[in-house]
């Protein structure tokens, strides 16, 4: 069993899984940062991501660059909306949002059952070949994930840090009062935040739905891993959701490979657990 | 006057009902006492669950009678909070919300995976009931009515003694109870194993009422609910807790028809409270009153 | 004077016994409690529960109603959740019961909420004809006396399917089954790999938590075990598609069975191409001329989704119902459960007549035994390979 090909292909597994879960990651742990909310409500709008895909391409059948981003840009502005109407009276609130995000999700998922039906649908893969390197098996649509992962980690990197809205961003979720005094407008700022944030968690959801199935209750599962992803790698912090990313998608698919799903889950929980006691902020975050 | 309605109907359906109000309420309320001291817990299924099978499983295997099984289950439970609540109670906010989450996680999963000891998944029924008396639901009912009244009772003496008002300056400032003398995190564990013990009660009663036990009963979305049913009706009142229970456990009645839609009204219900009425339901009305 | 107080009088007769005449055909309602996780996991076979018992209301109200003795009755569903826990299958039961007064229950549909409801259906004598695979469902001290089971479980169907797989692959010699660990997989992995072992297979299995998707790092482990057949019982519809895609892109080159299910429509929408070769039990032929009614009228109400394959066994149930209370002239529960119990022959019109078993098994035959099929995908279509009645035992 614990052959080099296994590990090999273990190896490959564990990478298109990273892949997937720092996306699902990023908007979570963008939105904590800046605005301190945890957004319970991350699964529904990655699950709202997953439908704009599946009419985008589907149905309408747009070419997949045009269809991946337009319905995440479309999620992104209906986000906007809910930001306005929902989120808003939450910022800086702990409490009050986890609950009130809590009900938020609930009504989106929900509506999604009246609209959409509560069966699994399948979204056509944007690559259906399976490549072949030597003894491992690569299926096609895992690299397109890991590539969209890259350049989106990439992009999300230079706006925070070379660009003045990033620079804006990352003032006031030190200190929003502070960055006031400085002329930066807290409400634009946070706008921008939110309407990127839930643009990375529509993709994530899009993708995560081509991959696996669609279904209104497909955001649960999102959620718990945005969870997982951010405690380990530190709430808040971009760096740290890729760190936390790639431990998870890689320890999951070696414990899972060579000692079965239990083993993979108690070990993974009991990580989270001993950070939470000895290093809640995360492996990068920073204290509070 | 809880006494006395069941006179006026024969409606099994009304006794069950009111009976599982009843018991919830003690999950409710002692999870209250854990939020005073500036906690919640997303773990208190779990510890009704670890009353429920220490409850059931000695009734089955070792031919113990209710009461003792009860105390057994209780135990059980407190003696878990016991051993974690000193690692846990050091964390605040939301870091004890995530980990109290991931406790009761584990305690499901142990359920499930202890396929020998708990029927796993497929749970336990046939397990000898309390007393044959109790087996109609009007004498249930009245059962649950004085467990309920007794374990409700017992949280509100703590939380207005003077137990009680060291638990609020607690929350509201930590630091400067330390600083007089109050020994924080010693009524941080004992409130958290007495509200553990407290719903170790329900989840034992609770068995008995539906006569099965299953994990699915003791998830993150049933502890989700003890913390809804507080926040709704109001965690800085006595009453708070009792409101949200029926609140909370009557609201899917009221709708039954309708359960996608009264999924998202109960959501949206969720966000309107939270945003507007911080105090829940009892907070505001006190709050009306005071305006007046 | 004389002729208008006959006149009168006639009239009088004439308006009393138009009136008996119309109150004879105006149909009496006559409620049917649903109970079915609407909500939750097992949210796809509640609503194939509640569709297609509403299919079979539907038919027979276009007919003009339940004709019962010399009265019509206008049957009607009161559905209610039971969320697929056992405290949720409890509560609607006794709603159904207390305040809407059903004498007869169609679901629950999962172990938890059949054996949480059952206290109260047998106590109140109410006629239930439901799922579950639990086998103290039927087997109980009672002996089960208004509870019926109107779906084949593994016991009924895996022998047979494993003979017929070891009949024509007689090479295989190592099964891999991967299932969940809720209700169902705790169940069904263990009771199918008894099956196995006894005709001679070498059983590899492993449960995952109900939620994951992804199952490459398991199924990499199992392709460590090279094993010819894959075995998917247990699994929820909205899974099977997944596995076989990820088992096929991982490379896995053997057989991929269900013994159980049916989740072969599922299986073709997901997996696409890569669903080629799949066989499974199933219990319907949706390709069958006879059914093409029933998949119009499911299309007309219900849109275009994949229909749920438990749909006709559930209208199958309710027409079942119907007929039991046909015959035994009234609705009185003692009288229609014991018309059901002598239902056999029955064609209720999709799943072939009706047949009680499992007195060797349960101790009562109240397990119905319905006609089931092997198929095979093959180019995107289901090819039945066999079809099946199981043994009265």
């Amino acid at each position: 069993m614990f052959s080099l090909a296994m590990f090999g292909q273990a190896l490959v597994n564990g990478v298109s899984l990273s892949a997937i879960y720092v996306l699902i990651a990023l908007g979570f742990t963008l939105l904590f940062g800046i605005m301190r909310v945890v957004n319970f409500a991350h699964g529904a709008f990655a699950m709202f991501g997953g439908y704009a895909l599946f009419f985008a391409y589907g149905q309408y059948q747009l070419p997949y660059a045009v269809a991946i981003m337009g319905s995440a840009l479309l999620v992104a502005s209906a986000g906007l909306i809910f930001e306005y109407l929902v989120v808003r009276w939450f910022y800086h609130k702990m409490f009050q949002s986890m609950i009130g995000l809590m009900g938020l999700n609930m009504a989106m998922v929900f509506t999604g059952v009246i609209v959409w039906d509560a069966h699994e649908r399948s979204i056509p893969a944007a690559a259906s070949e399976v490549l072949f390197v030597g003894d491992l098996v690569i299926p096609a649509d895992r690299v397109v994930v890991l590539g969209v992962a890259i350049v989106v980690l990439f992009l999300f990197w230079m706006f925070i840090s070379k660009t003045k809205y990033g620079l804006a961003m990352r003032a006031a979720s030190q200190d929003v009062e502070i960055a006031g005094t400085q002329g930066i407008n807290a409400r634009r700022v946070y706008q921008v935040a939110f309407f990127i944030a839930i643009f990375m968690t529509a993709l994530a959801g899009s993708l995560y739905s081509q991959v696996y199935a669609l279904s209104p209750f497909v955001g649960e599962r999102i959620l718990m891993v945005a969870f997982v992803v951010v405690i380990l790698g530190g709430m808040g912090s971009i760096p740290g959701a890729a760190l936390g990313g790639i431990l998870l998608g890689l320890s999951e698919s070696f414990l899972s490979t060579f000692f079965g799903s239990a083993v993979s889950t108690f070990v993974t929980f009991g990580a989270v657990i001993l950070l939470l006691i000895v290093r809640p902020w995360g492996i990068l975050g920073e204290p509070e | 006057m809880l006494v006395i309605w069941p006179i006026f109907t024969s409606n099994q359906f009304l006794f069950t009902m009111a009976s599982m109000v009843l018991l919830s309420a003690i999950g409710a309320a002692s999870l209250n006492l854990i939020i005073r001291t500036g906690h919640v817990s997303l773990a208190h299924a779990g510890f009704m669950g670890i009353g429920a099978y220490g409850c059931v499983l000695t009734q089955m295997y070792m031919g113990w009678s209710f009461p003792l099984a009860l105390i057994f289950g209780c135990l059980l439970s407190g003696l878990v909070a016991l051993a974690v609540g000193p690692i846990i109670l050091r964390l605040t906010g939301k870091y004890f919300v995530l980990i109290t989450f991931m406790l009761g996680e584990i305690i499901r999963m142990i359920f499930i995976e202890w396929k020998s000891l708990t029927g796993g998944s497929n749970g336990l029924g046939n397990f000898p009931p309390i007393h044959p008396i109790f087996e109609s639901s009007i004498n249930f009912y009245y059962l649950a009515l004085v467990v309920s009244v007794l374990c409700v009772a017992l949280c509100w003496r703590i939380l207005t003694s003077e137990l009680g008002r060291a638990i609020d300056s607690m929350r509201e400032a930590e630091k400067v109870a330390l600083c007089s003398g109050v020994p924080v995190i010693k009524i941080k564990i004992l409130i958290f194993v007495i509200g553990c013990v407290l719903v170790a009660i329900q989840g034992a009663f609770q068995a008995h009422l539906i006569k099965f036990v299953d994990p699915t009963s003791f998830n993150d979305l049933a502890s989700l609910n003890f913390v809804v049913m507080n926040v709704i009706g109001g965690m800085f009142h006595v009453a708070g807790p009792l409101i949200g229970t029926i609140f909370i456990s009557l609201f899917p009645e009221l709708l039954r028809d309708y359960v996608d839609y009264q999924r998202v009204i109960f959501g949206v219900v969720l966000i309107i409270v939270m945003a507007a009425l911080p105090g829940g339901i009892v907070g505001t009305f006190a709050r009306l009153r005071g305006k007046k | 004077m004389f002729s208008t107080r006959i006149l009168r009088r006639v009239l009088f007769l004439f308006m009393f016994t138009a009136w008996s005449i119309v109150r004879a055909q105006t149909p009496e309602e006559l409620k049917i409690g649903v109970i079915a996780p609407l909500s939750g996991g097992g949210t796809a076979w509640g609503l194939a529960l509640q569709r297609g018992a509403q299919l079979a209301v539907d038919e027979v109200m276009a007919k003009g109603g339940l004709k019962i003795g010399n009265k019509v009755y206008a049957p009607k569903l009161v559905v209610f959740d039971s969320q697929y826990t056992a405290a949720g299958g409890r509560v609607a039961a006794e709603r159904l019961i207390s305040v809407e007064k059903v004498k007869f229950i169609i679901g629950p549909i999962g172990s938890p909420e059949v054996l949480g409801a059952l206290p109260v259906t047998m106590k109140s004598e109410t006629l239930m004809l439901s799922n579950g695979f639990a086998v103290p469902i039927l087997k109980n001290p009672e002996n089960s006396p208004y509870n019926f089971r109107v779906l084949n479980t593994s016991v009924e169907f895996g022998r047979v399917m494993v003979k017929w797989y070891r009949e024509n692959y007689p090479k295989s010699k190592k099964v891999a089954m991967i299932g969940p660990n809720d209700s169902v997989g705790q169940m069904v992995v263990p009771q199918m790999a008894e099956v196995y072992k006894s005709q001679g297979f070498e059983v590899w299995s492993e449960l995952y938590e109900r939620g994951s998707k992804e199952f490459t790092p398991i199924l990499l482990r199992m392709i460590a075990q090279k094993v010819d057949l894959f075995d998917l019982a247990g699994n929820a519809p909205s899974e099977v598609g997944l596995m076989i895609r990820q088992a096929r892109q991982s490379g896995y080159k053997g057989h991929i069975w269900q013994a159980g299910g049916p989740a072969v429509d599922e299986a073709i929408a997901i997996a696409g191409k890569l669903s080629e070769g799949y066989m499974s039990f199933n219990v319907f032929d949706f390709d069958n001329p006879k059914a093409a009614n029933f998949v119009k009228a499911y299309r007309a109400k219900y849109g275009s989704g994949v229909i749920n394959a438990q749909t006709p066994i559930w209208h199958n149930a309710t027409h079942m119902l119907f007929e039991s209370m046909r015959r035994s002239g009234g609705t009185d529960v003692k009288a229609v459960r014991d018309s059901l119990e002598k239902l056999d022959g029955f064609e209720g019109g999709l799943v072939g007549p009706v047949s009680w078993g499992g007195l060797a098994e349960y101790g009562v035959n109240h397990q119905l035994l319905h006609e089931f099929l092997i198929v095979e995908v093959r180019d995107g279509k289901i090819v039945t390979r066999a079809t099946i009645t199981p043994q009265k035992r």
